[in-house]
């Protein structure tokens, strides 16, 4: 009698366990869509920006077409080549910055600003996305997860390899 | 006024009515945001509900605990747990702001408690925490909710990935720093003083390591005067001390925030020797609003506060004499000194509330992307659903 009852309690405590890590790693995946919502977001609006500043007349023929061109890539890229398409443009707005020499429209001084305001917001929505990812990445190699497959059809997120410097 | 008025729950884990960095932090955010539009309520411990601001709602008295090698006034419990169920449902915040969660308080039973937007702000730095260590395992699922996590410093954010296997961006503590340049330059405390604010009987604040210095600096500088301002029991400092060295030591006492001000801006030189303990340093950012040379010692937090020496003096921490032959070379050169104070007046800047509370807001608003509010965690799941006693 006493042991059916401790075996009845175990089980009841397994499976409350079993939810609880369900609802944990739930509120992960979440948490990896708001945060990659939150960058996807912010790259949509910096490459706008960036097409803006091509067609400004800041920008010369030659560095114009390379906005133009890189904004686009970076607009269309899949997901697995989104970095690499995003660390193009950051490059080519690197090069704008360079050689900014006689004085700034107060419109374009305004894009400018957009922009680096922008990239500051990037740069803290990439740690946060990385965290996410990895942190939900960690989770899910635990063998309890693996085992009793609590993420369900829950693609893996996907590592986002960002070069922090050449933001 | 802000693009978007958002409502905000923040979440102080010590006793709102005892001094500390960082219910000081909280109540000058809480202050920044509703200035600029936003709707704030504060939930934290306090003894007398009475003398709280309106913004402030108490959850209970806390409790006095050792931690961290000083008492922590903090609370938890089913009562408390109730109240902060009660204060989250009733909210209905966009965004939940917690201090300090991994401390067994208020914040940690509301990241418990609570599901969606979630920001963490971690003040603590220290070493080893064995506490921390062993319960890691039980925080971890917890911890994992904030959606954002903030760390005050460099040190800060260290300790969070040794001891949380976690990241954090650095985003540090506000400073009103107009309110410091401003301060008027008192001739009482002016002349070739050295500055010292804090509760000196704690040996932590390392006023000892500046008192055993002054023998060798006051050869080199016949005026010198150390001025001590806080509170703590003289006597027992002056104690051991030469009778010749006393008379250049004042103690001024606890000084009202404008006399900080007066204070910093007067003083030659505003030293921080502590030997510890230290997560962020806000008095010597302070000082350095205030126009002040800083000298420190180089403990972590100090260390990255100034820059690795740009904006501020750094003399090997608990070495006397280190600590001498800095303050002699700054006291000596007018120039240098000036120079140097200069540096670090530019640089607090970077600790003005308009430069952190828009940082703070704009992680606010990445935490908030996708509309979600914040709720109960409880309600989202289904046998609580079907029980709960507070289902509609």
């Amino acid at each position: 009698m006493k042991t059916s009852f401790v075996i009845v309690l175990l089980t009841l405590l397994f499976l409350w366990y079993l939810s609880f890590s369900a609802t944990r790693l739930d509120r992960l995946h979440l948490r990896v869509e708001t945060s990659w919502a939150n960058l996807d977001g912010l790259l949509q609006r910096r490459a706008a920006v960036a097409l803006e500043l091509a067609h400004s007349e800041m920008a010369d023929p030659a560095s114009s077409l390379l906005l133009t061109a890189a904004a686009y890539q970076a607009r269309e890229a899949q997901i697995s080549v989104r970095s690499l398409a995003e660390s193009g443009l950051s490059g080519a707005l690197g090069l704008l910055q360079n050689d900014l020499g006689q004085e700034i429209h107060p419109a374009e001084a305004a894009l400018l600003k957009e922009l680096s305001d922008l990239t500051e917001k990037i740069r803290v929505a990439i740690a946060f996305h990385v965290d996410a990812v990895s942190r939900t990445r960690l989770v899910r190699q635990k063998l309890i997860f693996k085992l009793f497959r609590l993420a369900g059809r829950a693609p893996l997120p996907v590592t986002y390899e960002f070069e922090d410097d050449v933001l | 006024m802000p693009s978007k008025v958002m409502k905000i729950g923040i979440v102080c884990p010590y006793g709102w009515d005892a001094p500390g960095g960082v219910q000081a932090h909280i109540r000058d955010l809480s202050e920044y945001l509703i200035n600029a539009g936003h709707v704030v309520s504060v939930l934290a411990p306090a003894v007398d509900e009475e003398l709280l601001p309106s913004y402030v709602v108490s959850a209970g008295k806390p409790i006095a605990i050792p931690y961290n090698g000083a008492v922590a006034r903090i609370l938890f419990g089913p009562i408390a747990f109730a109240r902060v169920r009660q204060w989250i449902s009733q909210g209905d915040f966009d965004v939940l702001h917690l201090h300090e969660p991994a401390i067994p308080s208020l914040s940690l039973l509301a990241c418990w408690a609570a599901e969606g937007p979630m920001v963490g702000t971690f003040h603590a730095a220290s070493k080893k925490q064995k506490a921390i260590y062993a319960i890691g395992p039980i925080l971890e699922p917890v911890i994992e909710k904030l959606s954002a996590r903030i760390a005050v410093s460099e040190a800060a954010r260290s300790t969070l990935t040794d001891h949380l296997e976690t990241d954090a961006i650095v985003i540090p503590n506000g400073i009103y720093a107009s309110k410091f340049a401003a301060g008027k330059q008192k001739e009482e405390w002016g002349g070739n003083s050295l500055g010292f604010i804090g509760r000196f009987d704690e040996p932590r604040k390392g006023l000892s390591v500046l008192l055993d210095a002054l023998a060798q600096v006051a050869k080199s500088i016949p005026d010198l005067r150390v001025l001590v301002a806080g509170p703590g029991d003289s006597e027992e400092v002056l104690e051991g001390i030469d009778l010749q060295l006393r008379k250049r030591i004042t103690f001024l006492g606890r000084l009202s925030e404008e006399e900080k001000a007066d204070f910093l801006s007067s003083v030659a030189i505003y030293v921080a020797p502590n030997t510890g303990g230290e997560s962020f340093g806000i008095i010597l950012a302070e000082a350095m609003a205030a126009g002040t040379a800083c000298v420190a010692s180089d403990i972590p937090a100090f260390v990255s506060l100034l820059g690795d020496g740009r904006w501020g003096a750094l003399f090997t921490s608990e070495d006397s004499a280190d600590l001498a032959l800095s303050l002699i070379t700054l006291l000596q050169d007018d120039e240098v000194r000036l120079n140097l104070a200069q540096a670090g007046q530019i640089h607090a800047e970077v600790f003005d509330w308009d430069n952190v509370a828009s940082q703070i807001i704009s992680v606010y608003e990445m935490a908030t992307v996708g509309g979600r509010r914040v709720r109960l965690a409880s309600d989202s799941r289904p046998w609580n659903r079907f029980i709960s006693r507070e289902a509609k």
